[in-house]
């Protein structure tokens, strides 16, 4: 009697504690990126060096930028699929004012502007009109993509200042290009603002529900509205500097990248209808498709093998928690059985 | 059809207990009872949405299983809801025959049309087949949900609050129409909130009240005072009591509130000390008095007065401001973010209070904040981090009401706290809105629970439909009193009453 009771106790310790392991997706991603790491490194000596580690980030610098607001508005429950149709259109703008004689300088700022204005039209149609950003921002993809084809129609316009292109691929301080340089400074400040300020607060609880949120009196249209104009910034930024390390523009820069970017932030565990996950996940997602994709490339894999896994793995980081969960379940199911089988033997046999 | 012993209970509530309930052809047959007695809970065993525990359904003497709802379309019960099902798009006729499965794979416009329009002309109703349902009057959308369920061969029709979003032009259409089907020698449950439209078209009543059957008569043989006696009275001895707070100065003034199409003419003061009942039933218009109260839903006219200042309330920041704050009837919708810790959802309205200069959340003074009120309510969490959505529903209303006291309020507004929580939790809440009263706060209480609102309350203001039925004191207010204001009884004998 007694050791049916505690048998069935000690392995749900176990359990639960394999339970909590797994729940804390952080965790869970850490193990996989350690894995990937040793792996790589048993792979290739000259894999942990600073300069591939650099050159692997150099790859994805301008995805993994929009990735930290992108984590915001998934977080918040709504979605930004005009991203990278607002690089194409930041960078195709620098382009085009390039080639009518507008200095580079000016030319970046009005780029950004331009980045700020889509995010502006973007806020104010979900935040103040009250549509669905799946659709808003699927029209903005469409329609600022055609802008950036209107600017340039099918032309290349390169030759900038020896300045300019060198901001996306020399050393900057010490070995890190400008660009890496922007996406730790953006780690840090979205770190700070999204896990421990006020307004990172209010971004999460109006993802839980934004009716919950109204009625506790956060102004739940400023938080969205200032998310979407910080979405159109971060991405002309993101555009302007892909501009920069391609050295020439066209009207098709950056295209489909928005898929790219909301995979590496629903495998960093956000979820999908809002209202949890965090930047560490986020960030772990990153590292783990970097090293995976260079990891693949070092045992010769191509490029579209690779995002056939990177595509397995983001089905598999939905599939996991719900899996984990029916187990759970399953298993929960078993034990209250396995409990009144034995309260009954008890009262049978007193 | 007959319906005997049966008995259903969902976790540790009895929702019926031992109810028996005869429905015989051609007769109109109305169930009554208050919020909560157990009604809805025993249509959805007639109509197979719920199994129960014990007893059995007899159909023409013959015991009845009826499994899900298209069973009890088989076997010829149907229901219609307050509010209809039609698919807009539709037009009327496929409206009507939208559930049928036998009439082969392809559609007969023209048979369909056809045999539509039989069906309402036996009803005597005059609509176009052909028109889409979108363009509809609620009562013509009603009189189609019933010719669909004459076409599917109704024998036994449940109306579960059919008349409460109809105007009482179309009520009458209702009406005639309900008439008629008993004439055909159709059983019909009728459900109604309106206990003169209740008692005109019955032909026999039963009365339930806490799952249980109290009594049931035929119409001719029962007075409305009766019929009020039957749903109230019950023992109220269990229920905390309140200790009398000593009332202090006038808090607020409410005159002539109204909002258009919702609620009109609302008049009442609140004093510090106080707590002021709102009862009424469902579809009273109380919680949208107390949203307009807290800002969130803006009445159009009126005039109200706080701490001795005119004031208009536009916003909720602005009824944060004022001191008023408002704990919701539905937690899930608009009181907790589940996924988020006991902590913050305690701080969530009062989260400047816990910023560094740079904005910044001090999460060790927001952790001693929730620990603060997990001690003084007693919220049963292993720590105030963890998701309030783990919580039990009476913890969690614990966590909501630390969310708005936190805000340091002078007015709160708690719209059904009670509500779905268990007994010795009820009683805890009971204590501290007693308590909160004694501190000097005024305290507005929404509830339909009317034996808390005789023991909870100073006075006690009952609303119907949107409008002010009266205004009691505490000595002068009774269940019977409360009932017949929240049915639209107003009748000099009840008054006369002690």
């Amino acid at each position: 009697m007694a050791r049916s009771a505690t048998s069935p106790a000690g392995g749900r310790n176990l359990l639960l504690g394999a339970w909590e392991r797994l729940k804390s997706w952080e965790g869970l991603l850490l193990g996989v990126l350690v894995v990937i790491v040793i792996i790589n490194s048993l792979q290739a000596p000259a894999y942990l060096s600073i300069r591939n580690q650099t050159n692997l980030f150099q790859l994805f610098i301008e995805k993994i930028i929009v990735a930290l607001i992108m984590t915001f508005i998934l977080i918040n429950g709504e979605i930004d699929l005009s991203v990278a149709s607002v690089m194409g259109l930041a960078a195709s703008t620098l382009g085009r004012l390039y080639e009518l004689g507008v200095p580079i300088e000016a030319a970046f700022l009005i780029g950004l502007a331009v980045g700020i204005a889509c995010g502006l039209l973007n806020g104010f149609m979900i935040a103040y009109a009250g549509l669905p950003s799946l659709v808003v921002t699927l029209a903005g993809m469409i329609g600022y993509r055609g802008l950036a084809y209107i600017l340039l129609e099918d032309r290349f316009i390169g030759n900038y200042p020896e300045w300019f292109s060198r901001l996306g691929q020399q050393p900057l301080i010490g070995p890190f290009p400008l660009a890496l340089v922007i996406f730790f400074v953006l780690l840090v400040g979205a770190i700070i603002v999204l896990q421990y300020s006020a307004f990172g607060r209010y971004v999460y609880v109006i993802g839980n529900s934004r009716e919950v949120a109204r009625y506790s009196g956060v102004k739940v249209r400023r938080v969205k509205m200032a998310l979407f104009i910080v979405s159109g910034l971060v991405a002309a930024l993101a555009g302007l500097l892909y501009a920069a390390r391609l050295g020439s523009v066209r009207g098709s820069v950056a295209e489909g990248f928005e898929l790219d970017i909301i995979t590496m932030v629903l495998m960093g565990g956000v979820n999908m209808y809002g209202g949890a996950g965090s930047l560490y996940g986020v960030l772990l997602s990153i590292l783990i498709i970097l090293n995976l994709r260079n990891g693949m490339s070092l045992i010769n894999l191509t490029g579209h093998v690779q995002t056939g896994v990177i595509g397995v793995l983001l089905i598999l980081s939905v599939l996991a928690p719900n899996l984990a969960r029916n187990i759970q379940a399953t298993l929960n199911r078993r034990r209250m059985r396995h409990l009144a089988g034995t309260l009954s033997e008890a009262q049978e046999s007193p | 059809m007959h319906m005997r012993h049966i008995s259903k209970s969902f976790g540790a509530t009895q929702a019926l207990d031992d109810v028996s309930l005869s429905i015989y052809p051609g007769e109109v047959h109305a169930l009554i009872g208050e919020n909560g007695a157990g009604k809805s809970t025993l249509i959805k065993v007639m109509t197979g949405i719920h199994q129960p525990d014990q007893g059995e359904i007899l159909l023409d003497g013959r015991p009845l299983q009826i499994r899900n709802s298209a069973a009890a379309q088989d076997h010829g019960i149907a229901a219609i809801y307050q509010e209809p099902v039609i698919f807009p798009d539709l037009n009327v006729a496929e409206n009507i025959f939208i559930s049928h499965r036998d009439r082969g794979a392809i559609v007969r416009w023209g048979r369909m049309h056809k045999d539509a329009a039989t069906i309402l002309a036996k009803l005597d109703v005059k609509l176009d087949v052909r028109m889409p349902a979108r363009g509809l009057t609620l009562a013509a959308q009603q009189a189609v949900e019933i010719a669909k369920a004459i076409s599917l061969k109704v024998r036994v029709l449940v109306m579960d609050e059919p008349t409460s979003s109809l105007s009482a032009h179309e009520v009458a259409q209702l009406f005639k129409l309900i008439s008629t089907l008993r004439n055909q020698g159709v059983a019909i449950l009728f459900i109604g909130h309106r206990l003169e439209e209740v008692l005109e078209i019955a032909d026999r009543v039963t009365i339930l009240r806490d799952g249980k059957w109290i009594s049931s008569a035929l119409r001719s043989q029962v007075t409305t005072e009766q019929v009020i006696q039957d749903m109230v009275g019950r023992q109220i001895e269990d229920f905390f009591a309140k200790s009398q707070a000593e009332r202090g100065d006038l808090l607020m003034s409410v005159r002539g509130l109204s909002k258009e199409n919702v609620f009109s003419d609302i008049n009442f003061d609140v004093y510090r000390g106080e707590v002021l009942c709102f009862a009424g039933l469902i579809g009273a218009r109380r919680t949208d008095v107390g949203l307009a109260l807290f800002g969130v839903e803006p009445a159009d006219a009126g005039h109200i007065t706080f701490a001795g200042k005119e004031v208009k309330i536009h916003s909720l920041e602005q009824a944060l401001k004022l001191g008023i704050a408002y704990a919701t009837e539905d937690r899930h919708r608009f009181g907790l973010a589940i996924l988020m810790s006991v902590a913050t959802n305690i701080t969530l309205p009062t989260l400047r209070r816990y910023l560094t200069a740079l904005g910044l959340v001090r999460q060790s003074d927001e952790y001693a904040t929730a620990e603060e009120y997990r001690q003084r309510l007693s919220i049963h969490a292993p720590s105030v981090k963890v998701e309030v959505g783990r919580l039990s529903g009476g913890n969690q209303q614990k966590v909501m009401l630390s969310k708005w006291l936190n805000a340091g309020p002078k007015l709160l507004i708690l719209d059904e706290p009670t509500r779905g929580i268990d007994v010795p939790t009820k009683a805890e809440v009971h204590h501290m809105i007693n308590a909160l009263a004694a501190q000097g706060l005024g305290i507005i209480l929404i509830s339909s629970d009317l034996p808390e609102v005789l023991a909870m309350s100073d006075r006690v203001l009952v609303m119907r439909e949107g409008r002010q039925m009266g205004l009691f004191d505490r000595k002068a207010a009774t269940q019977e009193k409360i009932m017949t204001a929240a049915m639209g009884q107003n009748r000099p004998a009840m008054e006369a009453q002690p």
